[in-house]
C-alpha cells in the first residue's frame, strides 16, 4: 500500500555496520579493554542442590585475588528481569548464594590481574557443605509430596509468599461453558505434547566489564537488551543512585531473549569492582554460559473439540513448564503462553490451566518466541490431526478458524488486549500454497522406499511488543531524541538496542522517510542510558514497531520546528503547515517547500545553518511513546522434508516461508529473519536439547559446544529452495505500516516441520526435538 | 618465551608461555579482536584466522605454533578480493549480529582463493565448520555466490 511512493522504506540499503563487523572492528562486550583492569572468574557449587555452611577463601586471597562470597553483597531478593510491573514481579534471585539450587548458580567470585591468575584463585576457593540434595530433574516429581523444597519462601513485589510442591507461580482461565461445548462436539481429540529445553547458543558468550570512574561512578559494558533495565536493578541491588550509573549500549553478539534479563554476570562485575575499586571484566566461558540459560520446557495437555462442518467448539490447555532454579519470566510467561493459545484459533470455549515448576536445572528464561514456538507446535499440530478426523484440508480448516482481522487479539497475555486491523493470513496460504505444490501433496499412505518425502504446513504469529489501550502487568515504551545538527545532518539517539536484526538501521530510514535526509546522513549515536530517554527492552518483537514508531514521531516535531524556521527564512509565507519536506533527487539532500510555488523552496541545510548562525537555537525532540496495541505479525511456512526411513535422518528440501509484517522496512533483512528463523525452528524440531545426567545433575554435555549441535550451512536447504514471501499489507498503527517479525520468523517452522514429517512417514511425534533414533523407533512398531 | 610473526602486514613479537592459545594472544597481549572467542574448543569457527594464507582455529592452535610465520586475521585482509566480499556481505544481508562474522569472511576468503569458481554445495561444504545462529547461512552463501559471479565476468 502506497511502499511504492517511498524513497528509502521498502529499499535495500546495505546496514553501515556490516563492513566493520566484518572486518572484526565492531567491539563487543567481550572486546573492550581497559587499563588496570581485572579478570573476573565466577566459583560454583560442585553440587546443584545444597547448602553451604562455610566458605573458605583464605588460599584464594593470599594468591593476590580480590574474592566475594554471599556476604558481601546484598540479600534482599530480587528478579533479575524487570519488564512486569513489580506486584507480579517473581524475587527469588540473589547475586551470590549460600543455597545453590543449579549447577550454574554463582556462589563466590574472585577478580585477579590475569586471567590465569583469576581462574587459579577461583580453583582454590573451598567449601563446607551443610547439606546435600539429590537434584530434582523433573517437573512432575518436582510436584510430588516427597520431593525436597527446592524453595521456600519467595517475594511477590514486596510481599513474602509460600512455596508448595516447588510451585513457583501459577496462572488459571476459563472463559464460556467447556462442559457443554464438548457435549456439543462431534470430534473431541486429547493429546499430550513434551517440548525440549533448548539452549540459546547465541555465538558470544555473556560478558561485562564494570569500570569505577574518576568521579566515582560506575560505567558498565555488558551484554543485554536493554540498558535501562541493567541500570535500573544495579541500582537497586547496590543501592546507588540511577544518576552514578552509566550503562552503555554495546553491540551485542545474538541474544534471542537470553540477556531480556540483567545478566548475573554482569551484577558479580560491579560487586568485585565496588570491592577492588578497579576495573573487573568477566566473559563467561561456552561452558558456564551453557550453564547459565536456556528456554522453558513446557508439558503441554490439549484437549480441542470441533463439529463436522470443522467449527471449532472448545480450547483447553494444561500447561507445565519446568521453569529450572529460579523465576525469570515464569509468571508472565504463563500469561502468554495462554495468549499464544487463545490467538491462534477461534475455540469460543476456553479453560487454561497453567504452573511453573521448580527443578534444580539451568533458570529458564525467554527464548525468540517466548512459548509461542513451543504452543504453537503443539497446535498446529493437533489442528492436523483433527481435520484429518474430519476429512478436511488442515488449510481449510485453519483459515476458518484462525483469529484474524477485526478479531480482539491479546497474544501477550489477558492483561494485553487490542484489535487486529491487518491480516495478510489468506494471502499468504494460497500463495504459499501454489509455490510448494500443495494440492499434489499425497497422504502418507501413498509414500513408498527408502526416501520418503512429505510436506506440511504451520502458522502462527507473533505480537509486535506488549503495548495496549491500558497499563496491564508489562511494562513497553520507548523513547527517542533527534537533534538537527548545524549542517542539516541528523544525531539519533535511543536506548534501544540492535540484536543484529538491522532494527536501528530501520529507525534510520523511518527518520530519514519522514525528513527526507538521506539515512547515511543520519547518526545513530553510540549511547548509554545518561543520555537516553527509558527504553523497557528490545524483546517481544516490538524494535521496529514500538522504537521505530518513537523515531518517527520524534521526527514529526522536528519537523513542525524545521517548518516554524522556514516561516522565518522565508517571511512570505505565513503558517508553517504549508510547508512539505522531501528528499530531492537532484541536490541529494532534504527541502522544506511549498507546493507551486518556485521561489518557495529552502533546503534543511540552509535552515540548519541559519538557526545556528541566526541564534535561533538548536532543533530538537525528545520522545516517549508508548504503543496503544500490540498487533500480530502473521507468519506460514509451507516445508517440504526427506524422510531416510533406513537412517531416521530429515533433510529440510523446499521452504516457503511468507510473513505479514506490513510495510517491509528493510525487505532483505526481513528475509534474513526468516532464513534464521525456520534454521532455528528447523533445529528445535529435530536436533536441539539439553537433558541432565540423573545423578549429579550435570548437563550431559557438560556446556560442551561439540555436544549440542545446531545446523550448519550443509544442514540448511539450497537458496533455490528457499522461498520467501511479503503479504501486501498495511499496519495502520506501525510506523509506515510496519510490524515486528523477529520472533514471527521463528514460531511456525517445528509445527510445520512436524507435519511434514508426518505425511513422509505417517507418524506423530509428541516429544521434540524429534530425533532420528525416534524416527527409526517408530518405523520399527515403537512409539 | 618470546615470538616474533608477521600480524596482518606488521612484525610484532610477544612473550608468551608455552601452553598459551594463539587466540589470547591476539586478543589480550595484542590487541587484535577480529578472532572471537565463542565455544574454545573448535566446533564454531569463530576464531577463524589465517596461518600463513591457510585457515585455522586459532583456540586449538598454540601461539607459538605462529613464531616467525604470518597470521592474518579478518581485519588484516586486504585486496580488490577482499573488497568484493566484504561489499556483497554488506548487501546480501550475511552480515547480522556480526561475532561470526570476521571468521565467516576469514574463511569465504581462504575458500576463493582455493578454488575460483566454486558451487554453492562446495561453499557449504567448505564453511560447514563456521556456525551462524542468525541468517540460516542463506545470505552468506549468496554473499560468497556474489563475489564468484563477478568474477566470472571480470
Amino acid at each position: 500500500m502506497g511502499s511504492t511512493n517511498y524513497k528509502f522504506i521498502g529499499r535495500d540499503i546495505p546496514r553501515r555496520d556490516a563492513e566493520i563487523k566484518t572486518k572484526g572492528l565492531l567491539e563487543f562486550s567481550s572486546d573492550i579493554y581497559v587499563p588496570g583492569m581485572l579478570y573476573g572468574r565466577i566459583v560454583y557449587s560442585p553440587y546443584p542442590f545444597a547448602d553451604i555452611e562455610e566458605i573458605d577463601t583464605r588460599d584464594a586471597e593470599s594468591m593476590g585475588a580480590t574474592v566475594i562470597t554471599p556476604k558481601d553483597v546484598p540479600r534482599k531478593l530480587f528478579n533479575i528481569r524487570l519488564v512486569s510491573v513489580e506486584e507480579v514481579t517473581f524475587k527469588d534471585w540473589n547475586v551470590l548464594t549460600m543455597s545453590p539450587r543449579y549447577l550454574g548458580d554463582p556462589v563466590a567470585a574472585v577478580a585477579a590481574p590475569s586471567e590465569y591468575l583469576a581462574q587459579k584463585a577461583a580453583e582454590a576457593i573451598k567449601f563446607k557443605f551443610k547439606k546435600i540434595y539429590r537434584p530434582v530433574l523433573d517437573a512432575f516429581e518436582a510436584m510430588s509430596l516427597d520431593a525436597p523444597a527446592i524453595r521456600e519462601r519467595i517475594l511477590k513485589g514486596e510481599q513474602e509468599v509460600t512455596v508448595s510442591k516447588n510451585v513457583g507461580a501459577e496462572l488459571n482461565f476459563s472463559e464460556g461453558d467447556i462442559d457443554r461445548a464438548e457435549k456439543e462436539s462431534d470430534v473431541v481429540l486429547e493429546r499430550s505434547f513434551k517440548t525440549n529445553r533448548r539452549y540459546h547458543f547465541q555465538l558470544e558468550t555473556k560478558a561485562s566489564l564494570c569500570v569505577p570512574e574518576v568521579d566515582g561512578r560506575l560505567s558498565v559494558y555488558t551484554t543485554t537488551q536493554t540498558i535501562h533495565n541493567t541500570r535500573i536493578l544495579i541500582g537497586q541491588v547496590f543501592g546507588i543512585p540511577l544518576s552514578r550509573i552509566s550503562v552503555k549500549r554495546i553491540p551485542i553478539g545474538g541474544s534471542f531473549g537470553s540477556s531480556i534479563q540483567t545478566n548475573l554476570v554482569t551484577l558479580i562485575s560491579v560487586a568485585l569492582c565496588l570491592k577492588s575499586g578497579k576495573p573487573v571484566k568477566i566473559v563467561l566461558t561456552r561452558e558456564e554460559d551453557m550453564y547459565d540459560h536456556a528456554d522453558y520446557e513446557m508439558h503441554l495437555k490439549l484437549r480441542i473439540g470441533a463439529k463436522r462442518t470443522g467449527e471449532l467448539t472448545f480450547g483447553e490447555m494444561h500447561n507445565i513448564m519446568d521453569i529450572g532454579a529460579h523465576q525469570v519470566q515464569a509468571y508472565p510467561l504463563l500469561g502468554t503462553a495462554l495468549g499464544w493459545f487463545v490467538s491462534l484459533y477461534k475455540w469460543k470455549n476456553i479453560l487454561y490451566e497453567g504452573k511453573a515448576v521448580y527443578t534444580t536445572k539451568t533458570p529458564s528464561c525467554a527464548f525468540r518466541g517466548y512459548g509461542a514456538p513451543q504452543v504453537s507446535w503443539a497446535v498446529e499440530s493437533l489442528m492436523d490431526e483433527l481435520a484429518e478426523e474430519l476429512k478436511m484440508d488442515p488449510l481449510v480448516l485453519k483459515l476458518k478458524n484462525y483469529v484474524g482481522l477485526g478479531d480482539v487479539f491479546w497474544g501477550q497475555g489477558p492483561t494485553v488486549r487490542s484489535i487486529i486491523r491487518s491480516d495478510g493470513v489468506k494471502e499468504l496460504v494460497e500463495r504459499g500454497k501454489q509455490l510448494i505444490g500443495w494440492d499434489k501433496r499425497q497422504p502418507p499412505s501413498a509414500k513408498k522406499g527408502r526416501f520418503r518425502n512429505g510436506i506440511g504446513f504451520g502458522r502462527s504469529f507473533h505480537t509486535s511488543g506488549a503495548g495496549g489501550p491500558i497499563s496491564g502487568e508489562v511494562i513497553d515504551y520507548s523513547g527517542a531524541t533527534l537533534k538537527l545538527n548545524e549542517d542539516g545532518s541528523l544525531d539519533y539517539i535511543t536506548a534501544l538496542q540492535d540484536h543484529g536484526g538491522g532494527t536501528l538501521e530501520a529507525h534510520a530510514k523511518i527518520i530519514a522517510e519522514e525528513l527526507g535526509v538521506p539515512p547515511h546522513l543520519i547518526n545513530i549515536v553510540p549511547a548509554d542510558t545518561s543520555i537516553t530517554v527509558y527504553d523497557v527492552n528490545t524483546h517481544a518483537s516490538r524494535g521496529t514497531y514500538v522504537g521505530g514508531e518513537a523515531a518517527r514521531r520524534a521526527a514529526q516535531m522536528v519537523k513542525s520546528k524545521v517548518f516554524e524556521a522556514a516561516t522565518r527564512m522565508l517571511p512570505k509565507a505565513v503558517n508553517p503547515e504549508a510547508f512539505k519536506i522531501r528528499y530531492d533527487e537532484a541536490l541529494e539532500q532534504a527541502v522544506v517547500y511549498i507546493e507551486g510555488m518556485k521561489d518557495m523552496k529552502v533546503t534543511l541545510a540552509e535552515i540548519a545553518k541559519a538557526s545556528w548562525q541566526r541564534n535561533w537555537g538548536t532543533i530538537a525532540a525528545t520522545v516517549s511513546y508508548r504503543a496503544t496495541s500490540a498487533p500480530p505479525t502473521f507468519t506460514v511456512f509451507f516445508v517440504e522434508v526427506e524422510v531416510d526411513t533406513y537412517t531416521g535422518t530429515v533433510k529440510p528440501k523446499r521452504v516457503v516461508a511468507g510473513a505479514d509484517l506490513g510495510t517491509p522496512i528493510n525487505p532483505k533483512l526481513a528475509e534474513g529473519q526468516l532464513h534464521g528463523g525456520f534454521v532455528m525452528g528447523w533445529s528445535m524440531a529435530y536436533l536441539e536439547d539439553t537433558p541432565y545426567q540423573r545423578e549429579t545433575g550435570e548437563l550431559m554435555n557438560r556446556g560442551m559446544a561439540v555436544d549440542y549441535k545446531i545446523p550448519t550451512f550443509e544442514d540448511a536447504p539450497s537458496i533455490e529452495d528457499f522461498k520467501v514471501i511479503f503479504a501486501n499489507t498495511y499496519e495502520p498503527t506501525g510506523p509506515f505500516g510496519a510490524k515486528g517479525l523477529g520472533e514471527a520468523a521463528l514460531n511456525p517452522v517445528a509445527g510445520a516441520v512436524a507435519n511434514a514429517i508426518y505425511n513422509a512417514i505417517g507418524v506423530r511425534f509428541y516429544t521434540l526435538p524429534i530425533t532420528p533414533e525416534k524416527i527409526l523407533e517408530s518405523l520399527s512398531g515403537g512409539e | 618465551m618470546i615470538i616474533k610473526f608477521r600480524l596482518d602486514g606488521r612484525d610484532v613479537s610477544v612473550e608468551v608461555e608455552p601452553n598459551e592459545l594463539l587466540l589470547n594472544v591476539l586478543r589480550d597481549k595484542l590487541g587484535v579482536k577480529a578472532p572471537k572467542y565463542s565455544c574454545g574448543i573448535g566446533e564454531c569457527g569463530a576464531c577463524t584466522v589465517l596461518l600463513d594464507g591457510e585457515p585455522v582455529l586459532s583456540c586449538l592452535t598454540l601461539a607459538v605454533d605462529a613464531n616467525g610465520r604470518e597470521v592474518t586475521t579478518a581485519s588484516g585482509i586486504k585486496g580488490e578480493e577482499a573488497e568484493m566480499l566484504m561489499k556483497a556481505f554488506a548487501e546480501e544481508g550475511a552480515v547480522q549480529c556480526g561475532f561470526c562474522t570476521p571468521g565467516m569472511f576469514v574463511m569465504s576468503y581462504a575458500l576463493l582463493h582455493e578454488k575460483k569458481r566454486p558451487t554453492e554445495e562446495e561453499i557449504r561444504e567448505y564453511l560447514r565448520g563456521n556456525l551462524c545462529r542468525c541468517t540460516g547461512y542463506v545470505n552468506i552463501v549468496r554473499g560468497i555466490e556474489k563475489v564468484v559471479e563477478m568474477g566470472g565476468k571480470k
